[in-house]
């Protein structure tokens, strides 16, 4: 299980790290375009990166919940292990019920994407809007693994 | 509002209530705004959860966002390419005579910093792994070490480019290029209360000095920099002068450094690219991930009309624009020490602008406010994200460095009360070189 969780990480990591490099190529032929005759200046280049964009932001914010990146407000004092394990299963319920959101009505909107194309590219929108339900599915891969190690930590079944 | 199945007041409190008892249990704050727009999605007829999705599409399908991962990623390249070295040891060449040495080439070097790259948590990262250990080592007090890199660290949005100007021109339709100019001023004033500050630690600890650089040390320093300042030229000067879209800009000055590093120093390889694309995605797609949610947030405060609601009451206090001025900046201070600076503009920011508007304040002014404001909250806990990097480097808690940060933000509101009530402090700029983008 834990190997197939770190693959997935790692798979969304090269992706998202991916989509940062080509990000760059679009917006470069913008630019190219503009100021040389070198290339036609085509119309996707803008709509071809705001998607790219989009995957960068969905991908990231997939592997965030993994490596807790999204950003968290401390308001409460500093907890011992155990009740800090229990507010973590908590909070997390909540990461929860939103990774559920994303599925259930996630697939409904892919659906209603499924024959609009984009206005300029003509990509099929789908590639865009299968983003959400992607990324509810992976919180909760990610947060079934955090749940087992809050369970462990709760449970004392581990030192940390 | 028609059929509104909520009254603004209990809408209000739906939104706010839930996100903010989510926010205490320590649900990240992007899930929390998330969550917090469910019951109102739910509970009216009219709204479906589907809502949820449109915004935030809506919110991540825009060409002016596109600058952020670019402006964070022209830092990361330039900490591993060699620039950042470059720039410290013009800032030493320059300032490393006064007292307390080491501590004005950490503010000095985030001016330029802050010249090239528009990202303070990008700043924070980079400086704490240079100058917190450096300046304990040299006999500073880490307190007082972790507190001066995080404030300098919130000059990069405050001079140009910018990423919260990038965002509050995308959200509140105001000109990138006019507040570009307009932070200048503010920036380099806030600059000088830092150095003013290190300066009075310095002559009461009795922090080092280094022996007065060479004429020959500054020109041989500069001339080697003048590549990576050519940087900021070609990202605020490009905007300015009409050659690229901001975000192009920030794309050109991404190959820029990309072209400086590999041929110029000569110290980038393929692994640094790679690790430089990693740390960027991760970064900049949590920070906007949340813009995602809290536009969701802000469109349900629009459709239960309750920036409306709230500021029927203040219209009625008859402010001033100086009047104004402090209530905005007392709000966005408030909110910065609870909220990052973006879901701050895109909720505080929009039900402010009215305000601004009504008293007759002009937009940039507005912009130049909100965005100091917000970005003295990148310092306050309890969440200040420079304060918390820098402590993360040093690995101490943050309440280890709150006092100093505290006394170091004093001199720095100072400046802010003096851009509130001389607006030409940051207006004097774009009225001299843009007046056409002050409209």
């Amino acid at each position: 299980m834990k190997k197939l969780l770190d693959g997935t990480h790692r798979l969304l990591t090269r992706l998202m790290a991916a989509t940062v490099a080509i990000l760059i190529v679009p917006v470069t032929l913008q630019v190219v375009s503009r100021y040389t005759a070198l290339i036609p200046a085509w119309i996707w280049t803008e709509e071809l990166s705001r998607f790219l964009f989009i995957w960068m932001i969905m991908l990231g914010a997939m592997i965030g919940v993994r490596e807790g990146s999204h950003f968290v407000v401390d308001v409460l004092p500093d907890l011992p292990p155990r009740p800090n394990a229990f507010l973590q299963i908590v909070s997390n319920l909540f990461v929860l019920v939103f990774a559920l959101v994303f599925i259930g009505w996630g697939i409904e909107f892919v659906r209603f994407g499924w024959d609009q194309s984009s206005e300029l590219a003509e990509l099929p929108m789908v590639f865009i809007f299968v983003a959400w339900p992607v990324a509810g599915l992976t919180w909760v891969l990610f947060l079934g693994e955090a749940f087992v190690a809050s369970f462990r930590v709760l449970l004392g079944k581990s030192e940390r | 509002m028609m059929s509104a199945a909520l009254s603004p007041g209990a809408a209000a409190i739906v939104l706010f209530g839930t996100f903010l008892a989510l926010f205490v249990l320590r649900v990240p704050v992007a899930f929390a705004l998330g969550l917090a727009c469910l019951p109102s999605l739910v509970l009216e007829p009219r709204l479906s959860p589907m809502m949820l999705f449109n915004e935030t599409f809506k919110a991540y399908n825009s060409f002016i966002l596109l600058a952020v991962p670019f402006y964070l990623l022209t830092a990361n390249l330039m900490n591993v390419g060699g620039v950042t070295d470059r720039l410290v040891r013009l800032s030493r060449s320059m300032v490393g005579h006064f007292p307390g040495a080491l501590a004005q080439i950490n503010v000095l070097l985030s001016v330029f910093f802050a010249g090239i790259s528009g990202s303070s948590t990008a700043d924070a990262a980079s400086q704490s792994k240079i100058f917190i250990d450096a300046q304990v080592k040299e006999g500073y007090g880490l307190s007082f070490s972790i507190a001066i890199t995080a404030v300098s660290a919130v000059l990069a949005v405050i001079i140009p480019p910018s990423i919260l100007m990038i965002v509050w021109g995308g959200v509140i339709s105001t000109s990138i290029g006019a507040m570009y100019l307009a932070g200048f001023l503010p920036g380099l004033l806030i600059a000088a209360a830092q150095m003013a500050t290190v300066h009075v630690y310095a002559k009461i600890y009795h922090y080092p000095v280094y022996p007065r650089a060479t004429m020959k040390e500054f020109f041989y320093s500069a001339w080697i920099s003048i590549p990576a300042l050519l940087t900021a030229f070609i990202i605020v000067g490009g905007v300015l002068l009409g050659w690229f879209t901001p975000t192009e800009s920030a794309c050109v000055a991404v190959l820029y450094t990309v072209a400086l590093s590999v041929f110029v120093y000569r110290e980038m390889n393929l692994k640094h690219l790679y690790d430089s694309f990693v740390e960027t995605g991760r970064l900049s797609s949590v920070a906007l991930f949340c813009v995602g949610t809290a536009s969701a947030f802000g469109w349900l405060l629009a459709y239960y009309q309750i920036p409306r609601a709230l500021l029927e009451n203040v219209s009625t206090w008859g402010m001033g624009i100086t009047a104004a001025g402090f209530f905005i900046a007392f709000v966005f201070l408030v909110v910065g020490c609870f909220l990052d600076a973006i879901p701050a503009i895109i909720i505080f920011g929009t039900i402010l602008q009215p305000l601004a508007h009504s008293v007759g304040m002009n937009p940039i002014h507005f912009a130049i406010i909100g965005i100091v404001s917000l970005a003295f909250g990148l310092v306050t806990p309890p969440y200040g994200l420079c304060l918390m990097i820098s402590c993360a480097v040093a690995k101490v808690p943050i309440r280890f460095a709150l006092k100093d940060t505290l006394i170091m933000l004093v001199p720095m509101l100072l400046m802010l009360a003096a851009i509130i009530v001389w607006p030409d402090i940051p207006l004097i700029l774009p009225r001299l070189i843009a007046p056409e983008l002050l409209k």
